[in-house]
């Protein structure tokens, strides 16, 4: 019988000591430390690096190729790069945060940013740009700005600037007889031209998404029509009004049936390449701005001849309603390597071979002189020109600066597009789930 | 280690004849015995599970989003879910996807076990044939799959069409959702389905060739002696199942995009457990919750147990 | 062997028989063939757009729509940094150690709990249960944490030591169940001729329990061949990947899907899954088992 006392002994031993090295582990987090001079990003570049970022198969190609080019440039240096698709890669990236394990470069966008720096996680660039470490000057100041956390302080570097386009299925269109929306169109011209074309769309066409629920677009609109997306204390801005009105305005057109159906949207895959619009099922919709490409790139498989181009989002009396939405490197403030994550960072964002390689394929080069050598590429395809092109003319535009509070993706994303559905469904009318959602994303944000 | 223990338990074999002292002394060698057998698993245990698992009833009490330390808020997190709807919501969705799927698994990878344990052509090929759609049920490919039968121009919608049935989408709207995951679930029966078909291999066969002598019918033989003899394995197919439904994500995940939508029709209890830690940062929440499950489960099992006693036969009777 | 479906008046009815026979005999094949088919369209539709060119992937249900390519079994083969046959080889060692450390260590706890008289007996047995119930998502943190502490990062440690451990109670349950199906009277037999708890363990129980092992190799092996987040967490090299991280880089939410190389890629993927199974089955689920019950 002895045996099993002292078994059992060792068992709660056991457990106790993994408890408590857990919660030491844990109970560490938050307060990563950032002073001391080191974190300017001077010093020696030398010794390894963890690289991450989220993408696939064609994304990751280009990425360790940028990273070969790092590595040769910098003799002593070992980088290894890790990424995944985007939801898996912010779980990893979770975990990894939670253990104090995060890999000295992660690449993050403006939506998820707070969260990290909210808890003091990462580091503040500006030192490093101060100490010549990270060059910031070939990019334009809008779009370094959205790399900014809530204290100002700049905590990723934006290398690629995604945006969001209407997306315009140029066949379609003529089919119904319709003229593309001139540059400076308003949402009213939009949501005409909206129902103009779906009286003289062929059977099985859809002038549009029913788009209620994604959340770019709403920005969009906020944007142009001059209202708040979040006040200071990092929850929502706008009025139960503003959004009832937006929703409305959905409504009507999916109940005159020019937008796609609840179930038919409720089951569209995720990707711009997989949607009914990459089908030639839409004749517009909002994708993201270097869609355009394997949407052609569908289309011509589909071999109906369809044709499809990008425009700029609506405007409105308050200016320009595209949002850029960058990406980019940050460093964690548990790095330990920051003189090297820091040469990474610069690397990555201005070198220009590097850039070449990489071929702004996630959202168009942020480093001016970078896009310009792509654009006067005469290899390059027809389509990326003109994503990178409208990126041109949407930076011309003086685009809004969004910052996004913590809790953004996690709480705000989400329940926009459940809320929506519920209308969509008949489950709430639009007063009762803009109530509803009001309430909820103000509980999850600012955190 | 065999090798020196063995002569010991052999000079104790005879059991019958067994005086009090060496009763006592033989049942404390059959304790080490077993001690060694359990060893991996007691390491396993201290080490690797008990740990991580005592942490996350810790952290059920506190505030926890995954970047910073744990605070203790007490029940906070359990009190939050009697009024959070999409709890609410994930539980029902949950309780219907349990009543309905796991007797709809039971009876038909049973059914399938039947028709295919008997002497027949290309057997082995039936076998893996209808064992191929469990070995992808989590596979990423899946939604794709599934879309391409029950989305609005899918297979399914084709096939009415051809019996002049109009029908929307089956994936996409919320009365059917969740009706398509069960299917998924049936669809994927393989699992279940070998171990009932490993369990009929064990009827001894001298037990059918006794009950024809007496004349009984294949029904007959089927209830009074396939059943029975499977009770211990339908029992585990029975309580693994229901486990497992209760714990059901991957399908769900994998075809609603991780959103549980639409309106939170497939929103299971896992995949809401999921997208609070892991999404929304909220892993105290996710804690509570997964051990509320823990605690239900529980229940269950002991439920299973309690009743295991009045119709499941062990050989070790 | 003797089966529920054999008719058993034979000598009564021989010519009757023969024709019932031909006639169960095709009515049974139509039915599982139907049957079949239904069930693994999804299947077959995969297989058949893996042999599409990206871009036609989706144009219709049919099986043969949209022109023939075998580009994405080489474009898939080739894909990511260290192309696919590295991805199979370290499936493969992780799933045929996962596999070794599963039979082991389960059959042993199995064999304890279904035969062996030990104090706490009920209690432990208990708690191997209420392991299965907690879902796994909120181990995920502290568990990383604990592999990370013991710097078993990118090795495959955390997923194989689990195994060699025991820690999947399903299969020990598993187990157990099918120990206490076989009587006890064999154990009492092989005990008076002289065999020790090891001794039946490995010359009576383990025979007679093939049927088990079979089914616990191959679930373990599905399981770790399948398995996504445990090397999304713990493998964070590319010289490391197994097939299922692999597989999923072809999906890019935010970019461009390669769905073409990720039917092939599933296709030859599900290979040795199918492969092990007949395998399997052959050597385990249909004969030794009911030979060694006579």
């Amino acid at each position: 019988m002895t045996w099993t006392r002292s078994a059992l002994g060792v068992l709660a031993l056991g457990t106790s000591a993994l408890l408590l090295t857990g919660c030491g582990a844990s109970g560490d987090g938050g307060g990563g430390g950032n002073g001391g001079g080191a974190n300017d990003g001077t010093g020696e570049i030398t010794g390894s690096i963890e690289i991450a970022w989220w993408g696939g198969d064609a994304r990751n190609e280009k990425t360790n190729a940028v990273i070969d080019m790092f590595v040769e440039a910098n003799e002593g240096v070992e980088a290894n790069g890790q990424s995944a698709d985007f939801q898996a890669y912010f779980d990893r990236l979770n975990v990894q945060a939670a253990s104090q394990s995060l890999p000295c470069a992660v690449q993050l966008q403006g939506r998820q940013l707070n969260d990290y720096t909210s808890r003091d996680l990462l580091l503040p660039l500006d030192p490093m740009i101060e100490s010549g470490a990270i060059d910031v000057s070939d990019i334009p100041e809008a779009v370094v700005d959205a790399g900014r956390g809530e204290d100002g302080n700049l905590y990723f570097l934006p290398y690629g600037a995604a945006y969001d386009a209407v997306g315009i299925n140029t066949t379609l269109a003529e089919q119904a007889g319709v003229e593309l929306p001139e540059e400076g169109y308003t949402w009213d011209d939009f949501v005409t031209f909206l129902e103009d074309a779906a009286a003289g769309l062929p059977e099985g066409t859809r002038a549009i998404d029913s788009n209620g629920g994604r959340p770019n677009f709403f920005i969009g609109w906020t944007q142009a029509n001059g209202k708040t997306l979040f006040s200071e204390d990092g929850k929502l801005g706008f009025s139960q009004d503003d959004l009832v009105e937006y929703w409305t305005m959905w409504e009507d057109l999916r109940e005159a049936g020019v937008t796609e159906t609840a179930e038919r949207t409720a089951e569209e895959p995720s990707g711009p390449d997989q949607g009914y619009f990459a089908n030639g099922q839409l004749m517009s919709d909002t994708i993201p701005g270097n869609a355009l490409t394997p949407v052609t790139a569908v289309l011509e498989g589909k071999g109906e001849g369809h044709e499809v181009t990008t425009i700029a989002y609506p405007s409105g009396p308050e200016g320009s309603g595209n949002a850029l939405y960058p990406s980019g490197f940050a460093i964690p403030a548990s790095c330990d390597n920051v003189p090297t994550a820091a040469a990474f960072v610069d690397f990555f964002t201005n070198d220009m071979e590097a850039g070449l390689v990489f071929a702004s394929d996630n959202g168009a080069a942020t480093n001016t002189a970078v896009l310009e050598a792509q654009l006067a590429d005469p290899e390059l395809s027809e389509t990326k020109k003109h994503e990178l092109e409208l990126f041109q003319e949407i930076v011309a535009n003086d685009p809004p600066t969004i910052v996004f509070p913590p809790g953004y993706q996690a709480t705000f994303e989400a329940a926009f597009r459940q809320a929506y559905e519920q209308i969509a469904f008949g489950n709430q009318s639009v007063e009762e789930a803009a109530a509803a959602f009001i309430e909820q994303a103000n509980a999850g944000l600012g955190g | 280690m065999t090798q020196q223990l063995a002569p010991g338990i052999i000079a104790d074999a005879p059991g019958s004849q067994w005086s009090k002292g060496t009763r006592s002394r033989s049942k404390r060698r059959e304790a080490l015995v077993a001690l060694l057998f359990l060893t991996p698993w007691l390491i396993g245990l201290v080490l690797l599970t008990l740990g991580p698992m005592l942490y996350s009833l810790y952290l059920s009490f506190t505030d926890y989003d995954l970047l910073s330390a744990p605070t203790w808020v007490g029940l906070d997190n359990f009190v939050e879910m009697t009024t959070d709807p999409r709890f609410l919501a994930s539980v029902g969705v949950t309780l219907i996807y349990v009543a309905v799927s796991v007797p709809l698994l039971l009876v038909v990878s049973m059914l399938v076990a039947l028709l295919l344990n008997s002497k027949m052509k290309f057997l082995t090929g039936y076998r893996a044939l209808f064992y191929l759609p469990s070995l992808i049920g989590a596979s990423v490919a899946i939604a794709a799959l599934w879309r391409q039968v029950f989305g609005d121009e899918g297979l399914l919608n084709a096939f009415l069409a051809f019996l002049g049935i109009e029908h929307g989408s089956w994936v996409g709207n919320p009365d059917t959702a969740l009706g398509t995951i069960v299917v998924l679930t049936v669809w994927a029966f393989g699992s279940t389905m070998i171990i009932f078909l490993a369990g009929l291999r064990q009827v001894p066969g001298e037990l059918y060739e006794a009950a024809s002598v007496d004349g009984a019918g294949p029904l007959r033989r089927f209830f009074s002696i396939t059943v029975p003899m499977l009770t211990p394995l339908i029992f585990f197919n029975a309580l693994m199942g229901t486990i497992n439904a209760f714990q059901a994500f991957t399908g769900a995940y994998v075809i609603s995009g991780g959103t549980g939508g639409p309106v939170n029709s497939t929103l299971f209890y896992t995949l809401y457990l999921y997208q609070r830690g892991f999404a929304q940062l909220d892993m105290g929440y996710a804690s509570a919750m997964a051990w509320l499950l823990v605690l239900v489960l529980a229940a269950f099992t002991a439920l299973f147990f309690w009743s295991s006693r009045y119709w499941v036969f062990y050989g070790d009777k | 062997m003797a089966t529920t479906s054999l008719p058993v008046p034979r000598r009564l009815f021989p010519a009757r028989l023969v024709k019932n026979r031909l006639l169960t005999g095709i009515i049974r094949h139509t039915l599982l063939v139907c049957l079949l088919v239904v069930i693994l369209y999804p299947l077959l539709w995969m297989v058949a757009a893996s042999f599409r060119p990206n871009n036609e992937i989706f144009n219709g249900l049919g099986l043969f729509s949209g022109s023939f390519t075998l580009e994405n079994y080489a474009n898939g083969w080739a894909a990511g940094q260290q192309g696919f046959s590295r991805y199979f080889l370290n499936s493969t060692l992780v799933t045929v150690l996962s596999i070794v450390g599963n039979l082991i260590s389960c059959s042993l706890t199995a064999y304890a709990f279904a035969r062996l008289e030990f104090p706490f007996k009920r209690t432990l047995f208990a708690i191997l249960l209420g392991t299965m119930l907690l879902p796994y998502h909120v181990t995920l943190v502290p568990q990383y944490v604990l592999f990370n502490e013991l710097g078993w990062i990118n090795t495959y440690l955390p997923l194989i030591v689990p195994r060699f451990l025991g820690t999947e109670a399903f299969f020990i349950f598993l187990m157990v169940q099918f120990i206490r199906t076989l009587p006890r009277e064999l154990d009492e037999s092989a005990r008076l001729d002289g065999a020790g708890h090891f001794g039946i363990f490995a010359r009576i129980i383990m025979p007679l329990a093939l049927p088990a092992i079979g089914t616990t190799a191959m679930f373990t092996f599905i399981a770790s061949w399948n398995d996504f987040l445990g090397p999304l967490l713990y493998l964070n090299r590319a010289d490391l990947h197994t097939v299922p991280i692999a597989l999923n880089t072809f999906l890019d939410s935010t970019g461009e899907n390669a769905f073409g190389e990720l039917f092939a890629m599933s296709t030859l993927s599900l290979a040795p899954i199918v492969g092990f199974f007949i395998v399997s089955q052959r050597l385990l689920i249909e004969g030794i088992a009911t030979t060694g019950m006579k």
